[in-house]
């Protein structure tokens, strides 16, 4: 399991967030929603282990982080088996988008092994006609499939998701997120945050709402349906009305 | 006289100018290359101490024309120390430091700029700090550094010109020997315009294969 206990982050003095408690189950969906500038993408940040927040501690299965982090502590986050994509993607722009996805995985799979399962990905994401362009040659809906077909091919227990649908038409929404659904089967926890309210009712095993710094109310899927806060309520409201 | 005629009658005197201009070019270039971007990558890591002096001394050295350090070093230093020192390694000593300030703070600021988020995604993809430095940081400085270096070699190959200032026998001081002689400016400075364009025509194919080879428009659509 990957969890958050009593996360507390502030950036320059300035909270960011408080006493955040989250979970993500192998093989379980949590999908993160909220306002924009509430320290969603922070909070993922954080999951990843790329920032030290200043209080409470992460635990990726039975390797535990307490922060503040003891300063000359060895710090050996389990990278790669706990990965993310991000919102910005970070493709590297030297590297065809093939040689992005292949480059990170080769020092832990074999040549034919690596190409199967390189083959399979593109296939399932559409990315044929692009896949040897570079990241500057494709658009940002095609560098979103590249950037999570990357992170798939490094065999995550935990895959960390930020906004990587943004830019996609609603047929490649579909797929993607029906892929997503799929790897509940090969036990990945993923904890995604998305506008996709839809995708978070139809696939979500909890969704947690996060406003001004906090969780506001998180459970399953049907607090998307009846929420039980007024602040909660009113996101999907304005959702609804500008969808 | 013609400038072919010039060039057979002289071209002993232009070769053995030639040949200086290329030596000092060698030392300055490779003491610019090695310890240039050894300073700029050290500059880059400890910012508060090898990172302002590379800055310190790099604004210095393209404050100051190179020619006045190169007198200096030549005359009032040699002076005050009470030393004779050969013109060649006064002018090897003197381009070569521009020339290991000037790649220094083009390497310092290259790998100081180094966007953060590359080496973000090559932790999460799990690749170690010696992935993260060949596979991505080096491939990317490389592209980013090249035209400058070029163009910055290319600089210290014309400033060895000073150099004959100072009495060094390369290729312009051996153009002004023989037009003291024969008084042919004319003809024998295209000679000399000859054959700056034989040394820079490599540099300039290098230059462009290494463009066409490794960089690239990497702003995104």
């Amino acid at each position: 399991m990957l969890e958050a206990r009593n996360l507390t982050f502030s950036y320059s003095g300035k909270p960011v967030f408080h006493n955040i408690n989250i979970s993500v189950k192998p093989g379980g969906i949590t999908v993160l929603i909220g306002p924009s500038g509430t320290g969603k993408t922070t909070l993922l940040r954080c999951l990843a282990l790329l920032e030290q927040p200043q209080g409470g501690e992460i635990a990726v299965d039975d390797q535990v982080f307490g922060y503040p982090w003891p300063a000359g502590k060895a710090f050996n986050p389990p990278w790669p088996r706990l990965t993310a994509v991000f919102q910005s993607l970070f493709l590297w722009p030297h590297l065809t988008l093939r040689e992005n996805i292949l480059m990170p995985v080769r020092r832990y799979k074999k040549d034919n092994v690596m190409d199967g399962e390189v083959e399979a990905l593109i296939e399932a994401f559409d990315m044929g006609e692009y896949i040897d362009n570079f990241p500057n040659e494709a658009s940002l809906g095609q560098r979103q499939r590249v950037a999570l077909a990357r992170a798939l091919m490094l065999g995550p227990h935990y895959l960390l998701l930020d906004e990587i649908t943004s830019a996609l038409d609603v047929e490649q929404i579909a797929k993607i997120l029906s892929y997503l659904k799929g790897l509940r089967g090969k036990n990945i926890g993923i904890f995604i945050i998305t506008h996709l309210l839809g995708f978070a009712r139809h696939a979500a095993d909890q969704v947690v709402f996060m406003a001004n710094g906090e969780i506001a109310e998180q459970g399953g899927p049907d607090i998307l349906r009846n929420p039980q806060t007024e602040r909660l309520g009113q996101f999907l409201s304005v959702i609804a009305a500008a969808s | 006289m013609s400038v072919l005629d010039i060039l057979i009658n002289y071209h002993m005197a232009f070769l053995s100018g030639l040949k200086v201009t290329l030596e000092l070019c060698l030392v300055i270039w490779s003491c610019g290359i090695i310890f240039g971007v050894t300073l700029g990558c050290v500059g880059a890591n400890y910012p508060h101490s090898w990172g302002r002096f590379t800055r310190a001394m790099s604004f210095g050295f393209s404050a100051i024309p190179t020619l006045v350090i190169l007198f200096w070093l030549h005359y009032p230093a040699q002076a005050v120390f009470n030393v004779v020192i050969d013109p060649f390694y006064t002018a090897s000593l003197t381009l070569s430091l521009v020339n290991i300030f000037g790649v220094g703070e083009l390497v310092r600021q290259a790998v100081v700029d180094f966007p953060a988020q590359y080496i973000v995604a090559g932790r999460v993809c799990g690749l170690g700090t010696r992935d993260i430095v060949t596979k991505i940081q080096l491939p990317i400085l490389f592209r980013q550094l090249l035209p400058g270096l070029l163009v910055l070699q290319v600089g210290m190959l014309h400033a060895t010109l000073f150099a004959s200032l100072i009495s060094v026998e390369e290729i312009f001081r051996v153009s002004q020997r023989i037009n003291s002689t024969i008084y042919r400016p004319v003809e024998i400075y295209t000679a000399l315009a000859m054959f700056f364009l034989a040394v820079c025509l490599p540099i300039n194919l290098l230059a462009a294969y290494l463009k066409k080879r490794y960089t690239r428009d990497l702003s995104e659509r």
